[in-house]
């Protein structure tokens, strides 16, 4: 408070004590204090109002940043997503890529490459396991008569319906694959050498007697199967080589025959 | 001002952007070391085109993967659009991909979300 309203303090209390104090006077003291107390009171209803505007202001600006917060969160929320999806779109193209690479295009079956490391591995099984594991090599008898008289195509066809033949009869833990133009290699774990036999027989029998129709009349196809038992220690060439060996024989016993080594 | 003529690598798309015409065309994957730096010159472009030109624009993309840098990219250059459509300026959207790769398409479906100008998904030329 202002020096100036002590004073009319001062004379308003001084003034009420003494009975001979005038009222006009005192009216007049008075009067000055109220109006001083009314310059307070518009003072402080300015303060009030500026600080309110102020805190509304700052509530305001609360607001506009939360917004922009939230449309930032909401941006980068999107840009996630996003993002994310082409991950997976870009790991569905890896996972056709790596089936096309692994695959022959004509049969759908594993390709060389794929069953080259399929050997690796089970024979790594094998070992470590002290398991069995038996490779066959099967042969498309005479096809090269097949393209020759009915063209390639048909020849194909061939190929297709024998892979078709072979996987169908085999086990799920079994692998037929592509191995060269009409060659297919076939791994069949879990297997001695009795027991591959037997199974090769039967696919020996299912496509001897398979109906291939071309060109209006229908022509007998057969295989010939070499086979022969992984022996422990020895490399991937070495079966693969006695597998060969067997089927040059069942070719030489006049072929649609299954031979071991 | 003038045309950008930027030819497509393994990792970036081609970009060509054309004053005459008002087209701008995007194609190929993009996955570039800096995104923000790669598209540099386009954005560039833009904010020119559409804050001197003020004509139609018509933005043309084949674009198959983009990365994530390149995702908020693509975000910022629609924005820009998004703003020029609303000050009255003609742009327009095509997003191609190619016919049975629907994934590409739901992305393109997914960065439309907040655009309101022409904005068109469909199979197209490859």
């Amino acid at each position: 408070m202002a020096a100036g309203d002590d004073s009319l303090l001062v004379r308003a209390a001084s003034m009420l004590q003494q009975e001979s104090a005038g009222v006009a006077e005192l009216r007049s003291v008075l009067e000055a204090l109220l109006g001083r107390c009314h310059d307070q009171q518009r003072l402080l209803d300015r303060v009030t109002r500026l600080s309110d505007g102020y805190q509304r202001a700052e509530r305001e600006r609360g607001h506009d940043h939360l917004k922009h917060y939230l449309r930032e969160l909401r941006r980068v929320e999107k840009i996630v997503r996003i993002s994310d999806r082409y991950q997976v779109m870009l790991q569905e193209m890896n996972g056709r890529l790596v089936s096309m690479a692994n695959t022959d295009a004509l049969t759908g079956l594993a390709n060389r490459r794929f069953a080259c490391e399929e050997l690796e591995s089970r024979i790594n099984l094998v070992q470590r396991n002290n398991g069995s594991l038996c490779v066959a090599l099967a042969d498309i008898d005479r096809f090269k008569q097949v393209n020759d008289s009915f063209g390639h195509a048909a020849g194909d066809k061939a190929i297709k319906l024998i892979a078709d033949t072979l996987q169908a009869g085999l086990r799920d833990y079994d692998l037929c694959a592509r191995w060269g133009g009409e060659e297919f290699l076939i791994l069949l774990s879990f297997s001695r050498l009795d027991d591959a036999g037997q199974l090769l027989e039967r696919l020996r029998l299912a496509i001897e007697s398979m109906v291939f129709g071309v060109a209006e009349t229908t022509l007998p196809l057969s295989i010939s199967i070499g086979v022969s038992e992984y022996r422990s220690g020895e490399a991937s060439f070495e079966v693969l080589k006695r597998a060969d060996e067997a089927l040059y024989l069942a070719k030489n016993a006049g072929r649609n025959t299954v031979c071991s080594l | 001002m003038n045309d950008l003529n930027i030819a497509a690598t393994s990792n970036t798309p081609g970009i060509k952007a054309c004053r005459a015409t008002g087209r701008v065309s995007l194609s190929g994957d993009s996955y570039p070391e800096n995104s923000f730096e790669f598209f540099q010159p386009l954005i560039h472009w833009l904010e020119n085109y559409l804050t001197q030109e003020k004509q139609p624009l018509t933005m043309e993309l084949s674009l198959a993967y983009l990365n994530t840098s390149s995702v908020r990219v693509m975000m910022d250059l629609l924005d820009m659009l998004e703003e020029a459509f609303g000050k009255g300026i003609d742009v327009s959207l095509i997003w191609f991909y190619e016919a049975g790769n629907e994934r590409v398409a739901e992305l393109a479906e997914e960065f439309k979300e907040d655009c309101t100008f022409p904005y068109l998904v469909t199979p197209g030329p490859a």
